[in-house]
């Protein structure tokens, strides 16, 4: 299982309580039932959680109407009955029985997403390996580094939990690639290189972000392999490019971009 | 008999077995889906949507996944959320064309008069959480925002109020324990 796949499982496992108070967007909802269906310990726990919400409903009982018991018995009279559900596992099992199963069946049930709005979990497995290599490297030992690369972990996971999170990648015939997880709603993107060496004579890799009718903006200064989080992206963007830049980087980009990636897949651009 | 039985027998098209589990459960369905959607009307609509849905899903309910009144309230409560929020959206929209939006006055009163051995239990339980937790767990619950929402009102980080949610129902469970 890759990193991204730990990723977004730890951040579902969080979902429990949220969950069993009903305080999830819809979309969110669906992600949780499906990671549901696959983990035997967040079943558990929303099964309890469930049991301590209906708590709170049972202390806001109040007498219904007597006119509402007769429109409902009526009803009842005259309406028919859902028969009762297939056993899940009835389901022509057509997808594989890879880890990640239990994230397919949606794409399949729902031909009419468009490509533009399909889901992280659908994006190119690509993506997920660059974040997975990064973090393999960076299997440090030093405790600012260990911190560090927390912190990234809570950003990513924070770019991750919005219900519109997207991933892409690019990598070039020469291994250099490029990855973003972005959310348009959140304005955040965690962006991941790969395969960009170390610039001679202490240069430096520059990020940015490129948008219509404006000069590029920098979004920072890779470190090796670690990812950059950006905040506060414009909606209008349309891609990231990497450049070399002398040390300290520049106020534009002084090279042509050794890789970039365009944004529309990921939900920016207008 | 229990709501599980009749539920069973609900499933299998009996009317009676219905009419008594109607009786068991309208009180809490309605007062829950009144608490969350507090206008009079939608909630006896609501209401009514969700004790019909009892009558047209019975077969759907798994007793392997727990009791039938947490799986009636946990619909009633998710049919309640839902229709608040569409509510609230839609009140934003008009706010935003500038139109005004009227609101019938909420049914305070009538929240008043309720006050059970089973809601004084609760608030007690509620106030032995801490303040984060307690406005964490009810505006969720009892006011059907997200956890984002939530979030943003309290202006905490989602991680924290994930937290503070998960925190405050175990806190909840271990007051109300001695409270069945
Ligand atoms: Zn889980």
């Amino acid at each position: 299982m890759s990193f991204l796949d730990r990723l977004m499982r730890r951040d579902l496992h969080s979902l429990a309580a949220p969950y069993a108070l009903d305080a999830l967007e819809p979309e969110e909802r669906r992600r949780f039932e499906r990671h549901l269906r696959g983990c035997v310990r967040c079943s558990a726990e929303v099964r309890a959680l469930t049991e301590d919400a209906v708590r709170l409903a049972w202390s806001t009982a109040a007498p219904a109407p007597a006119v509402l018991r007769e429109r409902v018995l009526a009803a009842v009279r005259t309406t028919p009955q859902d028969p009762a559900p297939q056993p899940s596992r009835a389901r022509p099992a057509q997808s594989s029985s890879r880890a990640r199963d239990d994230w397919q069946p949606a794409r399949a049930r729902a031909p009419r997403l468009r490509p533009l709005m399909a889901p992280l979990a659908t994006a190119t497995a690509a993506a997920a390996l660059v974040v997975a290599s990064l973090f393999a490297v960076q299997a440090t030992q030093t405790r600012d580094e260990l911190d560090r690369e927390r912190a990234q972990a809570r950003e990513i996971a924070h770019v991750l939990a919005a219900p519109d999170a997207r991933a892409t990648s690019e990598r070039d015939a020469q291994g250099r690639g490029i990855g973003v997880v972005a959310s348009a709603s959140e304005r955040r993107a965690v962006v991941t290189v790969s395969g960009l060496g170390t610039p001679s004579g202490g240069r430096v890799h520059q990020l940015w972000l490129m948008r219509p009718n404006e000069n590029p903006l920098s979004l920072g200064l890779f470190d090796g392999d670690t990812p950059l989080v950006a905040d506060d992206l414009s909606t209008r963007a349309t891609s990231l490019a990497v450049t070399v830049e002398p040390h300290g980087g520049s106020a534009q980009p002084t090279t042509q971009p050794v890789v970039q990636l365009a944004l529309e897949s990921v939900g920016f651009g207008e | 008999m229990e709501a599980d039985e009749l539920l069973v027998l609900v499933a299998g098209g009996d009317q009676k077995a219905f009419e008594e589990l109607y009786g068991l459960v309208s009180g809490p369905v309605f007062g829950l889906v009144r608490r969350v959607v507090r206008d009079p009307a939608q909630t006896e609509e609501v209401a009514q949507e969700v004790l019909l849905e009892l009558w047209r899903s019975a077969a759907r309910f798994d007793p392997g996944r727990g009791s039938a009144l947490s799986w009636i309230l946990t619909l009633a409560h998710r049919r309640a959320v839902d229709r608040v929020r569409s509510a609230r959206a839609a009140t934003e929209r008009e706010q935003r064309e500038g139109r005004r939006a009227h609101h019938p006055a909420f049914d305070q009163v009538a929240e008043e008069v309720e006050a059970g051995l089973e809601r004084e239990w609760v608030r007690r339980c509620l106030d032995r959480l801490t303040s984060l937790q307690r406005q964490s767990v009810t505006l969720a619950y009892y006011d059907g925002y997200t956890y984002r929402e939530v979030a943003e009102r309290l202006s905490l980080p989602l991680g924290t109020v994930k937290t503070r949610m998960r925190d405050g129902l175990a806190r909840l469970r271990e007051c109300l324990g001695g409270a069945a």
